[in-house]
């Protein structure tokens, strides 16, 4: 799997989640992804970059253009220094939150993507990876 | 960078409310109070919310717009959800995001037709 090309946007404030939103949407475009996979992916990043505001305040979100084969694809990382997941199984089941949201970032997260890693270590962090192909 | 600004008009009884592209949260949230005070201050029966531009509706945007239509049918008034793009209403779906009972429409001309009607006078579908 190769990295062509590839950026951070720094999540410290609120509106920040809007600016990887605009980040993620114009690299998801030049990638050559189609309208309805552009809104998936920026949907996702939506509600990852949110959930690194709301529960550790402050982060990064890194984009990686990358290709597998005649493959291309984006991968997104998001990475805080927050109090992490205590039982990351639990976060990904349907409608479960610590936040007071609805609890469906991380498993709509996943569905809207292709593939998704989370490492998580109680008051160290939290790490999550998702990838979407442009052929799956 | 700005927030993207939201465009509020009166049109007979009806408020019409057209939400940018891709709002921040603080936009959003202005987006509740504006859209409330507007509602009192100019006694109209309906709300149609234009969704049309927006490009992407994540768990916060879509929990407010629900919350609106609750608070607006608290107020006496009925809100109709206008436009909203397909790549939006398949994204939205898969999240898991729903809006509750508010009603949908196609396109703002549908919504502004049924506007200001009781629900029970509406016959043309």
């Amino acid at each position: 799997m190769n990295v062509l090309g590839h950026g951070e946007v720094k999540i410290t404030v609120e509106s920040d989640i809007a600016v990887a939103r605009r980040a993620v949407r114009e690299v998801a475009m030049q990638i050559g992804f189609g309208p309805t996979e552009v809104a998936r992916i920026v949907t996702a990043a939506s509600e990852l970059s949110r959930n690194v505001h709301k529960y550790a305040g402050s982060g990064v979100m890194q984009w990686h253009a990358i290709e597998n084969g005649s493959n291309g694809g984006l991968e997104l990382r998001f990475e805080d220094h927050g109090p992490g997941i205590a039982d990351v199984s639990e976060a990904l089941r349907e409608g479960f939150t610590t936040g007071g949201g609805l609890g469906m970032g991380l498993p709509g997260a996943k569905r809207l993507m292709d593939e998704m890693e989370i490492q998580s270590a109680l008051g160290q962090g939290t790490k999550v990876v998702v990838r979407k192909w442009r052929r799956q | 960078m700005q927030s993207e600004s939201i465009a509020v008009i009166k049109l007979r009884n009806t408020l019409l409310v057209t939400m940018p592209a891709d709002p921040d949260d603080s936009t959003i949230a202005a987006l509740q109070e504006r859209t409330l005070e507007a509602m009192s201050q100019y006694d109209v029966r309906g709300l149609v919310l234009d969704l049309s531009k927006v490009e992407i509706l994540d768990s916060y945007f879509a929990r407010t717009v629900s919350e609106t239509a609750q608070m607006v049918g608290l107020m006496g008034g009925e809100t109709i959800i206008a436009g909203m793009r397909p790549s939006v209403a398949i994204t939205a779906t898969e999240l898991g995001v729903t809006l509750g009972k508010t009603r949908t429409v196609m396109s703002v001309d549908r919504a502004l037709e049924l506007a200001g009607q009781p629900a029970q006078g509406v016959k043309a579908r």
